[in-house]
């Protein structure tokens, strides 16, 4: 099983788990069509003094009058004044925090689940294989590696979107590349002017040249990707102790006790979302469960 | 005079009528005294005076998708086995409010509910019952959290158990180890012979609840009387679900069992079970705003793995059918309950057995299943 | 244009298929194989073309373009170093082109005569069994990617949604 969250410092109640924590949007920037990031900040200053988080738990935001949405925490660890959040508008909630301003307050709620555990591996190539709305839970470990490069060996990014125009954080980067993350971007569809690959991101990992003793593979992303990027890393017989893979299901407490998020025994909120495949795989494949 | 008052862990006699003053004592105290009554030809938990109120006299019939409430004129006051509803609808409203939300100056305000929860002393509770309470403690009471509308009603709860002489149609809590006599977890527990209750102390509540009643001692005769009630129950129950230990694995390494077909061409999906369930803990919330938007109260509501939403993500619903939905919550309640909380979810009640408008048997289900198992 | 033995050999052992092959038939295809460089924008076959050799990229990026009257051509998919160009040359039902490519960066590629590598294959079919394959490894991941696209699997969900 992955690692636990300690108990760090949260925006949450124990005796009443489920009571807002208010927090001004404080900015809020585009990434792709229908994607943006919206940072916050919590009103109680002693909130934001203690709430910290790890790379790959999500918060559950609240907007009175229309309910909850999980959303995973897409910026700096170690950058703790303002929390950001990559949302895209799906639903009923994501679609009308989207009309939110600069200035609104929501409720945040969290941190929740288990983390992406790049601290127990030192001196591995990291392989990171993501798309789509899979990509914010994994920056905070982009921000990790930039902070911590000498903590591992080759860093390498497979990042997928549909077409050009959906690819997020684009400004970023060349600071990635420069700090020494291998960056490998690829589209399913190309436009006019893509001069960049065009495929799936399986098939990035399929050229990848790597050494399966020492690579530890994370992936999140549309659940198709995670399955192609697993069987990737399996047929390269990385071991599915270190195939990290961050799922999604419907959630609603973010405690692991409204019931919603199950898979076979487990809460995604509470024993996820971040699982290594190991301990999902006999599950995973169980159509529908 | 406590020094009358045996100690805890003892037993003694008490008159049938006695029970009023305790009834009455209980009262006296705050407690809503909430006992089994007659209501719409069927046995319900609601509030009691005393016991006259309670089904002195019925007894059920009980079987797959089957319920008949039968007076035949006995002179037991709690020699029926429960209907529909548990326990649970007291600890676990189906409804409660978490709390409101009000703008004011452009700020949001979260208020709680001021009305103080209800002190409730649950008379009539059966050990099946007792073991499902025990069961909903770790759900709702964590030592990282704990849900206070659970917690607030749990914690000022008086118990008064009743144990089982006469199991119904569907009862297996001899296969589930809850039943028929409860062992712990009560305040006061009693068996009912033709004559007295024989009482056991659970707690100092239950004991300090003893104040002014006339109190007999136990007899050996008495003990024996109700030692072999029980044993006769034991082995007269309804139905049995052998060998539960075995319940995670075989059910955890039969997920594509073809009996999980057939069961879905019989399911409704209409959710009687996991409402009369009562361990069954699955919940919503949602908002319920008022025309401007300045004020909101969200709302907990109980929910069913059976609900087409329930499963719902964006982009699809990860179990679209009732063969996904029926394995979903067979699967939870005898298998990955354990491996969540230590152990199984079912205590063996057999409501959801009763209640099932196709006569669904989970006791039969299992059996098929064990039938053409793989490993 | 290089048609240097050594040069050529030294080219193809960078691509681990061809490590793996016995060495004699390493040399056989060496010997029917040039190098060729190709500058941004310049292409190596269109549709409707006949299929004439087969190329593997050794360095830069390729792209697979189909023309859409009214659209263009539309770019499907980029080779990179190790992927194989122009498989349909070794495949005897297609008959033509049935997409474009042309290189989207200074690229360098292993060029195989298709009719060169047809007569090898005749002549010795154990040969033969393994170029295939290959061809057919090739044309599953080609597959593979294709299907993937096709399930558009990045796509907004478009139904009705409910709070989330």
């Amino acid at each position: 099983m992955t690692t636990q969250i300690a108990p760090t410092s949260m925006a949450l109640t124990p005796t009443k788990p489920m009571w807002p924590y208010w927090a001004e949007i404080v900015n809020i920037q585009s990434e792709a069509p229908g994607i943006a990031t919206y940072w916050v900040r919590y009103l109680d200053p002693a909130v934001r003094k203690g709430y910290t988080f790890r790379p790959g738990q999500f918060n559950m935001l609240y907007l009175p009058g229309y309910g909850e949405a999980a959303i995973s925490i897409s910026s700096d660890p170690e950058e703790l004044d303002t929390i950001g959040h990559t949302i895209r508008s799906t639903g009923s909630v994501t679609q009308n925090i989207s009309r939110l301003k600069v200035g609104d307050v929501i409720g945040v709620r969290g941190p929740f689940g288990t983390s992406w555990p790049i601290e127990q591996f030192k001196g591995v190539d990291l392989i990171i294989g993501t798309g789509g709305v899979g990509v914010p839970a994994l920056r905070p470990v982009i921000y990790h590696v930039i902070r911590h490069r000498q903590d591992f060996d080759r860093v390498v990014l497979l990042y997928g979107a549909r077409t050009p125009k959906d690819l997020q954080y684009t400004r970023e980067y060349e600071g990635w590349e420069k700090a020494g993350i291998e960056t490998m971007i690829t589209v399913d569809r190309a436009d006019e002017t893509w001069q960049g690959q065009v495929g799936v991101v399986p098939i990035l990992f399929y050229r990848l040249r790597m050494d399966p003793k020492k690579s530890v593979v994370l992936t999140c992303g549309p659940e198709i990707m995670i399955r192609y990027v697993v069987f990737e890393a399996l047929a390269r017989r990385v071991p599915s102790s270190r195939i990290f893979v961050s799922m999604e299901r419907n959630m609603k407490c973010g405690l692991g006790q409204c019931g919603h998020c199950q898979i076979g025994p487990y809460f995604v909120c509470k024993d996820g979302p971040v699982f290594s495949f190991e301990a999902l795989e006999p599950y995973y494949s169980v159509e529908e469960l | 005079m406590s020094e009358l008052i045996p100690d805890v862990g003892t037993s003694f006699a008490l008159q049938k009528k006695e029970l009023n003053k305790l009834l009455a004592s209980l009262r006296r105290l705050g407690y809503q005294t909430i006992g089994p009554h007659v209501e719409n030809d069927a046995i319900g938990y609601g509030p009691i005076e005393g016991i006259d109120d309670l089904p002195r006299g019925y007894t059920s019939e009980q079987d797959a998708g089957r319920y008949r409430l039968v007076y035949t004129g006995h002179t037991r006051y709690f020699d029926v086995t429960p209907g529909a509803q548990s326990w649970k609808q007291f600890l676990f409203p189906p409804r409660s409010s978490l709390f409101t939300v009000r703008k004011t100056n452009g700020k949001w305000q979260a208020d709680e509910e001021d009305q103080p929860p209800p002190t409730y002393a649950f008379v009539g509770v059966r050990p099946c019952e007792l073991s499902a309470i025990l069961i909903q403690d770790r759900v709702f009471l964590r030592s990282e959290w704990s849900d206070p509308i659970y917690r607030l009603r749990r914690q000022s709860a008086f118990i008064l158990a009743v144990n089982c002489l006469h199991p119904c149609g569907t009862c297996f809590c001899a296969s589930m180890g809850t039943g028929p006599k409860a062992e712990t977890g009560f305040d006061l527990s009693l068996t009912e012979l033709e004559d007295l209750f024989l009482v056991s102390i659970g707690s100092e509540a239950g004991r300090m609840a003893l104040a002014g009643l006339t109190i007999q001692p136990a007899s050996a005769f008495l003990l024996q009387a109700a030692s072999k009630g029980l044993d006769d129950a034991r082995k007269h129950m309804g139905r049995t679900l052998p060998d539960s230990k075995t319940l995670p694995d075989l059910l955890l390494n039969n997920l594509e069992h073809p009996q999980w077909d057939d069961v879905a061409k019989r399911c409704l999906s209409c959710t009687n079970c996991t409402q009369v369930c009562p361990t069954c803990f699955c919940w919503d919330a949602n908002d319920q705003p008022n025309l401007s938007n300045d004020y909101t109260q969200r709302v907990r509501v109980w929910d069913s793995c059976f609900n087409p939403d329930y499963s719902y993500i964006a982009g699809g619903n990860t179990r679209p059918n009732t063969r996904a939905r029926y394995r979903q919550w067979l699967t939870h309640k005898l298998a990955s309950w354990y491996h969540q909380f230590d152990i199984l979810g079912c205590v063996g009640c057999g409501r959801c057995i009763t209640w099932c408008p196709a006569g669904i048997d989970l006791t039969a289900e299992i059996a098929a299943i064990r039938e053409g198992k793989v490993s | 244009m290089s048609c240097d033995p050594q040069e050529i050999q030294a080219a193809l052992q960078t691509i681990p298929w061809f490590q793996e092959i016995a060495p004699e038939y390493f040399d056989k295809l060496c010997g029917i194989s040039s190098l060729r460089q190709v500058e941004p924008g310049d292409e190596l076959f269109r549709e409707g073309d006949k299929e004439d050799y087969l190329y593997i990229v050794l360095e830069g990026r390729i792209a697979i373009e189909i023309f859409v009257p009214g659209r263009g051509r539309m770019r499907i998919y980029t080779a990179e170093p190790m992927d194989v160009v122009g498989w349909s040359s070794t495949t005897p039902v297609v008959r033509q082109r049935t997409a474009g490519a042309r290189a989207v960066f200074p690229s360098r590629l292993g060029v195989m005569e298709a009719q060169k590598l047809k007569q090898l294959c005749d002549e010795d079919h154990d040969l033969g069994y393994v170029v295939m394959r290959r061809v057919a490894n090739v044309i599953a991941s080609r597959l593979l990617v294709t299907r993937l696209q096709l399930l558009d699997m990045f796509a907004h969900p478009t139904e009705e949604m409910k709070n989330e």
